[in-house]
């Protein structure tokens, strides 16, 4: 890749070419930044503030609107349950979508790529549709308002993309050192937990983060199925800050930065397998 | 996943509507018969194909844009400032990516907001946009937040180009529009038609929190994308019957867009 530039280039025009290129792309990254910072300058600026002017920098920041969040609007209970429905969805994603996938990728059976087709249309679709049917079951099962309807809806809808993601994982290993795992008399379920499960690590951690991620931001479910404090999340939780007479606006900019800082640091500490999902996932 | 598609087919075919009588009961094809008819279902499925059509024409131009200077950067600048620059860079654009749609659409309601929003205080007007210019808002908010995904798998494709062949088309004398018009476009033109494929998909299909939190499909109905309408009428006006007919439909077309999706996968690998 490096020999491209061992040319030797010309000085001149080649070197305004390179500072259009980086301003432009400054330019770019502002922009890309700018909605961001702007929800965290705001959320630090009092209530009056935000109203007073809005180019104004940040004189006197406050975390007022942060501590409303927990006096107010219930984020401590709110946070549990976002961690606890995320795990779950881990969880879930981890373990079925891990054995699912590799049952595809070591067991193919007759119309076992027919059904990996139908999976990736099913990831296709909407989850709006599936509420209907998935709130007739939960309701059946007396599952509603309860965090457990929150993480199943989530998982079903999320399971045949991590299958997607981690298939690839398992096709790759070699088979030879599976076999010499099955000859030292391991069963077949215990060559994919000591043996597949460690050489797919990439996939998992992928799988893992993706998940968290699709638990900890979703809004669809929490909103459909549960109306109780003790089930709500943080995404439905905030919706609470806009009601028909009033928005609260400050503490809706400080819980949107609040529901945004977990994922943003996982999603820099682990940059790498957040791009590797990306790629895989279509 | 089999058994919900298939209780949904049957509820379809029903009448149930819990807050008038707990009762379902068969009502043929009442409920495909008031989805054909409906004006509001006509206008969310236009609301739907006009988002999705320019949010991914927007997010594909401008990924595209940001992934050839980024990538020229980045195998032009090899010393460690220069590394430092580029890495800085790529960790600002995956920013919007990683913040959750909700988060993300709070920041654009507060920006574009008419007493309050910095938008309007820099253009000195006191525009609503979010009432005034709805689709174009909720466009603007979504192709901020998945802008990135477009730009790091064509920023990926592009990469994976043999230098051999753009230090050939130097000394052919082609200058960086050339380049990139009869070498890089080219080459990753299988990964852009798959990449804006999958985006239309998904742009049709999940779009929901960010309408939701900024304007809740409204005014009126102007921005009532589908899967916006199916919710509502599920849970704001209860009618199940409604909303399975509805829900089955978007399947269908789901089934098909995943289907064509596919195929084209298949096409362009080849």
């Amino acid at each position: 890749m490096s020999v491209a530039i061992s040319l030797p280039r010309p000085r001149g025009r080649a070197g305004w070419g390179r500072l259009i290129v980086v301003a432009v792309l400054i330019v770019a990254a502002a922009g890309t930044l700018g909605p961001f910072l702007w929800l965290v300058v705001s959320s630090l600026k009092s209530e009056a503030d935000i109203f007073a002017n809005p180019l104004a920098l940040l004189k006197s920041p406050t975390l007022a609107n942060y501590a409303s969040l927990f006096k107010q609007f219930h984020f401590a209970v709110a946070t549990l349950n976002s961690i606890a429905i995320s795990l779950g969805v881990v969880a879930i994603s981890v373990v079925l979508g891990g054995l699912a996938a590799y049952g595809f990728s070591r067991y193919p059976f007759a119309g076992s790529r027919l059904l990996l087709s139908g999976l990736l249309i099913t990831r296709m679709v909407t989850p709006a549709a599936l509420v209907v049917p998935l709130y007739l079951i939960m309701n059946a099962l007396g599952l509603l308002n309860s965090l457990i309807s929150i993480i199943l809806g989530i998982a079903v809808l999320n399971l045949p993309f991590v299958i997607w993601v981690l298939r690839p994982f398992f096709d790759a290993l070699p088979h030879e050192i599976e076999e010499a795992g099955l000859v030292d008399g391991l069963s077949p379920l215990g060559v994919f937990l000591r043996i597949a499960l460690r050489l797919a690590a990439p996939g998992l951690v992928t799988v893992a983060l993706l998940s968290f991620i699709a638990g900890w931001t979703d809004l669809l479910f929490p909103m459909s199925f549960t109306t109780t404090p003790d089930a709500t999340p943080l995404t439905s939780g905030l919706l609470q800050m806009q009601t028909g007479y009033k928005i609260y606006w400050g503490s809706l900019m400080a819980g949107g930065v609040y529901l945004t800082l977990p994922t943003l640091i996982l999603s820099f500490a682990l940059q790498k397998y957040l791009i590797q999902g990306m790629r895989l996932g279509y | 996943m089999v058994y919900p598609v298939a209780s949904l087919v049957i509820l379809s075919f029903q009448e149930y509507s819990p807050l008038r009588s707990t009762v379902t009961s068969f009502a043929g094809l009442a409920n495909y018969a008031w989805l054909v008819g409906s004006d509001l279902v006509h206008q969310s499925i236009w609301v739907t194909v006009v988002f999705t059509a320019v949010s991914v024409a927007i997010e594909m131009a401008v990924g595209l844009a940001i992934a050839v200077l980024l990538a020229k950067l980045v195998v032009e600048l090899r010393s460690r400032p220069g590394r430092l620059l580029t890495r800085l860079l790529s960790g600002i654009f995956i920013l919007p990516f990683a913040t959750p749609a909700i988060a993300g659409a709070i920041a654009w309601k507060t920006l574009l907001n008419p007493q309050f929003g910095p938008v309007d205080a820099i253009l000195h007007t006191d525009i609503a946009w979010f009432a005034q210019f709805p689709l174009a808002s909720v466009i603007v908010a979504d192709a901020w937040k998945m802008m990135p995904f477009v730009l790091f798998l064509m920023f990926a494709a592009i990469l994976s180009i043999e230098p051999e062949q753009y230090e050939a088309a130097r000394l052919d004398g082609a200058n960086a529009w050339q380049e990139f018009r009869y070498l890089t476009f080219p080459l990753i033109l299988p990964v852009v038609a798959v990449t804006a494929a999958f985006r239309a998909v998904d742009a049709f299909t999940k779009i929901f929190d960010t309408v939701f939190v900024t304007t809740g499909g409204g005014p009126a109905t102007d921005t009532q994308v589908f899967p916006l309408l199916i919710w509502r009428t599920t849970f704001d006006y209860l009618n199940f019957g409604h909303a399975s007919a509805l829900a089955v439909v978007a399947i269908i077309v789901s089934a098909l867009l995943g289907a064509s999706l596919l195929a084209i996968r298949r096409a362009s690998s080849t």
